[in-house]
């Protein structure tokens, strides 16, 4: 699920920072740009893991803040395919499962990937959302949101950034996982326990 | 930015549970006085839920001796020590063709796994259940500790 990853960058540290000692005015200015975000093909930003070497200082014409080339490593969130992962049911609709990790929200299940044959039907508490039945052997098995699901990762994708988008559709997730239940032991823990 | 290395090595849940508690995730109650965002925080309750929270260095270097004989791919040690499987059913989706490869010998695999590494804390069924459970791990800890 995770993994590090070794980056250079050339970072400028404001004046305002030339109190604090060097190392954890870097890392905080570190902090503020990458973490919590997403890098195309590498994954969500967990943390700083540490600081490999720090370069320069040079202070370029004309500017207040000296600049450093800093090479430091990443506590990187990028599931590999074949992963298995538990996760909590955050929504379900017509298309599928939304999961969520608490700190990733991106996770679908698509409608076709579910348990082999499973049907969704109307959900009697919330107008809205659908509830996923799983058909086993002649028994009903539902995917409700009591507790957590356990699914394989299928892919992960990086989607563009689009240049509009129609109002009323989710906001852009720059990283989204499918997941699939289709298999023994995948689906909510408490089926197999 | 340039990207030196992609990857530099891959982590368990339990090293970045590690790492995130060296930084004062799990002593700070009021979560503003730690040096950590709120994100981390986030990475830190998932972690703590998982299996990884009871896992010690030693029984994970011990589990990495023991499944040498079994001889697994780097992807499903990993998968095993995160999700910490009890029983075949679960082994079965994560070894790739396990009934071929490793026929008979689940069972024993399975075995291992439940004694190496150690159970992940207990699921919350009742709500008061979960407090209980809650109270007990950290002092545990801190009785180990001192």
């Amino acid at each position: 699920m995770f993994f590090l990853s070794l980056i250079e960058h050339t970072l400028r540290v404001p004046p305002h920072l030339l109190s604090l000692p060097l190392n954890k005015a870097i890392m905080g200015e570190l902090e503020k740009l990458f973490l919590d975000k997403v890098i195309a093909n590498l994954g969500l930003c967990i943390s700083v893991y540490d600081i490999r070497s720090i370069d320069g200082g040079f202070i370029f014409p004309g500017d207040g803040a000296s600049t450093y080339t800093v090479k430091f490593r990443l506590i990187m969130f990028r599931p590999f395919v074949g992963e298995i992962i538990t996760a909590k049911l955050k929504e379900s609709d017509t298309n599928g499962l939304r999961l969520t990790l608490g700190f990733f929200d991106d996770i679908y299940v698509p409608a076709h990937l579910m348990p082999n044959p499973s049907q969704s039907e109307p959900d009697p508490e919330n107008k809205n959302q659908v509830r996923w039945m799983w058909e086993f052997q002649g028994e009903k098995y539902p995917i409700d949101g009591i507790d957590e699901i356990r699914f394989r990762v299928h892919n992960v994708n990086y989607p563009s950034i689009p240049i509009e988008q129609p109002k009323e559709s989710r906001p852009f997730a720059p990283m989204v996982v499918t997941g699939s239940l289709d298999y023994d032991g995948l689906g909510p823990i408490s089926w197999w326990v | 930015m340039k990207i030196r290395k992609a990857n530099a090595g891959t982590l368990t849940n339990f090293e970045v549970l590690d790492f995130l508690r060296s930084r004062g995730a799990a002593t700070d109650p009021t979560r503003v006085i730690a040096p950590m965002a709120q994100s981390e925080f986030k990475v830190y309750d998932y972690l703590v839920q998982t299996a990884a929270c009871n896992q010690t260095k030693e029984s994970i270097d011990e589990f990495l001796k023991k499944c040498k004989q079994y001889d697994l791919a780097k992807a499903e040690i990993l998968n095993i020590i995160n999700i910490r499987p009890a029983s075949a059913v679960e082994i079965d989706s994560i070894i790739e063709e396990c009934e071929k490869r490793m026929g008979e010998r689940v069972e024993e695999l399975v075995e291992m796994v439940v004694q190496v590494l150690p159970p992940p804390p207990n699921e919350p069924k009742p709500e008061e259940g979960m407090d209980e459970d809650k109270e007990e791990n950290p002092i545990a800890e801190q009785m180990e500790a001192s």
